[in-house]
């Protein structure tokens, strides 16, 4: 159909390098994300304390992040860490090799990065509870401790899921820029593919689908999430 | 600014005293070796900023990232507003394929749209026998463009939603046409509530042009990892850091008016 020609797809090879990619690819988005939610928890929560140097801290953490290339990040990351940062020498040959790989550079870099988006939403998120709720639990009786736990997080949670499949997928696309430091996943191995068979258009079209495909999955999950965690006034609850 | 300071003051001489910090810290630096390594970064810094050693004609660099996306944003805004309306339509066959496509624009990676773009279109296209060519610098306009558009026709949606129904029925049963209540009463309100999320995506799509280096066309990072290639390992990390800088300085005040004017909107419900 349309002249596409994917009988390059029935090679081994090329299978085996496609699932390669598709597990780096999720290895990657998967300790990112989880990273990144991680700090954007710490973040949101050292910005409820309300001291004003932590507070400077993380909005310039915040900024620097959200105003500069991710792929320049990367770069950077990538070039400092691996290039010029800690070398160990390998035992066996008596090379010096950098201690943390581009893959190494690629999470961290992807960890910062998407915990700086974290951060925000989960700020917005705290900050977009409505006071009187607040104001009803205490007097209710409802100590500091009971009330988060059993008022604020609950509430918070719920406003910032939408907030986080955004953050998600977003992250999930930038994994595709860690090609550009050699990191083995989806968007390189498709690169060696074409190279090596020039159906460019083929691969293109294949990589599109995949990508387009995962990201559905994560969306639809946590659609689903949010659907199953939904309480009335709040979220899909309308 | 009065004492004790307030919470804000505090926190503002906070981020002055960092930047003092980072500007005592180059200072230092340079003082103990790093100052070549300025010099050097001084003397490309034309090469960054134009693409050309002496700063004229502008050939690339950062001016090209900047103009790659105007252009684009100028193209999306296009794509969106088509997009973005053709999701409001009532019609579900227009409706649901331009669903579809936004969808499909928005879960697919930045970068393998441009890479895809790079390899779908051909370099030279006729269109009705006008023969139109496609150089990697309008490729990159038209990889970037098609994700901000859908992401903007997103924003559209969203805002002309947020009009009151009321605005709706009001004008219909004063006997407006669709086309007419979109012309004289929708739009002219949804666009102040567009104009945030449209400059949000500015800062984003500008983010993004750092990524058409895979194109070839001689912006900002191209030219670090060419033309730069035979400075020491050490000089460049000055050279990113500088870049970083560059695209901060440019985003930074962008996306402080976006937020500005979000919360200046935020609230305007008629």
């Amino acid at each position: 159909m349309f002249g596409l020609d994917y009988s390059w797809l029935a090679d081994p090879a090329y299978q085996q390098w496609l699932l390669t990619g598709v597990i780096n690819t999720l290895k990657l988005a998967a300790l990112s994300s989880s990273a990144a939610i991680l700090i954007g928890l710490l973040g949101a929560l050292g910005l409820t304390l309300r001291i004003f140097w932590l507070d400077a801290l993380i909005e310039l953490f915040v900024e620097v992040f959200r105003n500069t290339p991710p792929l320049l990040q990367m770069l950077f990351a990538y070039f400092t860490l691996s290039t010029l940062g800690l070398k160990v020498t390998d035992p066996s040959t008596g090379l010096s090799v950098p201690l943390l790989s581009a893959f190494a550079c690629a999470s961290i870099s992807l960890s910062l990065f998407g915990g700086a988006l974290a951060i925000e939403t989960f700020r917005s998120g705290i900050e977009s509870m409505p006071r009187s709720i607040i104001e009803a639990a205490r007097s209710l009786g409802y100590g500091r401790w009971a009330r988060f736990w059993r008022i604020e997080a609950p509430i918070a949670t719920r406003i910032c899921l939408p907030g986080l499949t955004n953050i998600l997928t977003n992250l999930f696309k930038t994994t595709s820029q860690a090609s550009v430091i050699t990191v083995p996943e989806l968007m390189y191995y498709a690169g060696q593919i074409y190279n090596d068979t020039f159906r460019t258009l083929e691969m293109m079209i294949l990589l599109l689908f995949i990508y387009v495909v995962l990201v559905s999955i994560i969306t639809f999950a946590m659609a689903r999430l949010e659907a199953f965690m939904a309480f009335p006034g709040y979220g899909k609850g309308h | 600014m009065s004492f004790p300071l307030s919470y804000e003051d505090k926190k503002r001489a906070v981020l002055l005293l960092i930047v003092a910090v980072v500007l005592a810290w180059v200072g230092i630096d340079a003082a103990s070796g790093g100052a070549e390594h300025w010099q050097r970064v001084f003397a490309r810094l034309p090469l960054l900023l134009t693409g050309s050693g002496s700063g004229w004609p502008v050939e690339g660099g950062f001016a090209l990232n900047i103009l790659l996306s105007i252009a684009s944003m100028a193209l999306a805004t296009l794509i969106g507003l088509i997009l973005g309306l053709s999701t409001l339509a009532r019609s579900a066959i227009i409706r649901l394929p331009a669903l579809a496509v936004m969808n499909f624009l928005r879960n697919s990676p930045w970068l393998v749209l441009l890479f895809a773009m790079l390899y779908i279109l051909p370099f030279e296209m006729r269109i009705f026998g006008v023969s139109v060519s496609f150089p990697p610098f309008v490729k990159a306009v038209i990889g970037l463009a098609l994700p901000t558009g859908a992401n903007l026709s997103e924003v559209i949606r969203g805002a002309v939603q947020s009009i009151h129904s009321g605005q709706w029925e009001a004008a219909r049963s004063l006997g407006y046409t669709t086309g007419q209540i979109y012309r004289y009463v929708i739009m002219p309100q949804a666009l102040r509530r567009m104009i945030p999320g449209w400059m949000n995506l500015y800062a984003l799509l500008m983010i993004a042009t750092a990524l058409a280096t895979v194109t070839g066309i001689q912006d900002v990072l191209t030219i670090l990892s060419t033309s730069l290639a035979m400075e020491s390992e050490r000089v460049i990390v000055y050279f990113y850091l500088t870049i970083l800088f560059l695209f901060f300085a440019y985003c930074y005040p962008i996306a402080v008016f976006a937020r500005r004017l979000e919360r200046a909107v935020k609230g305007d419900n008629l």
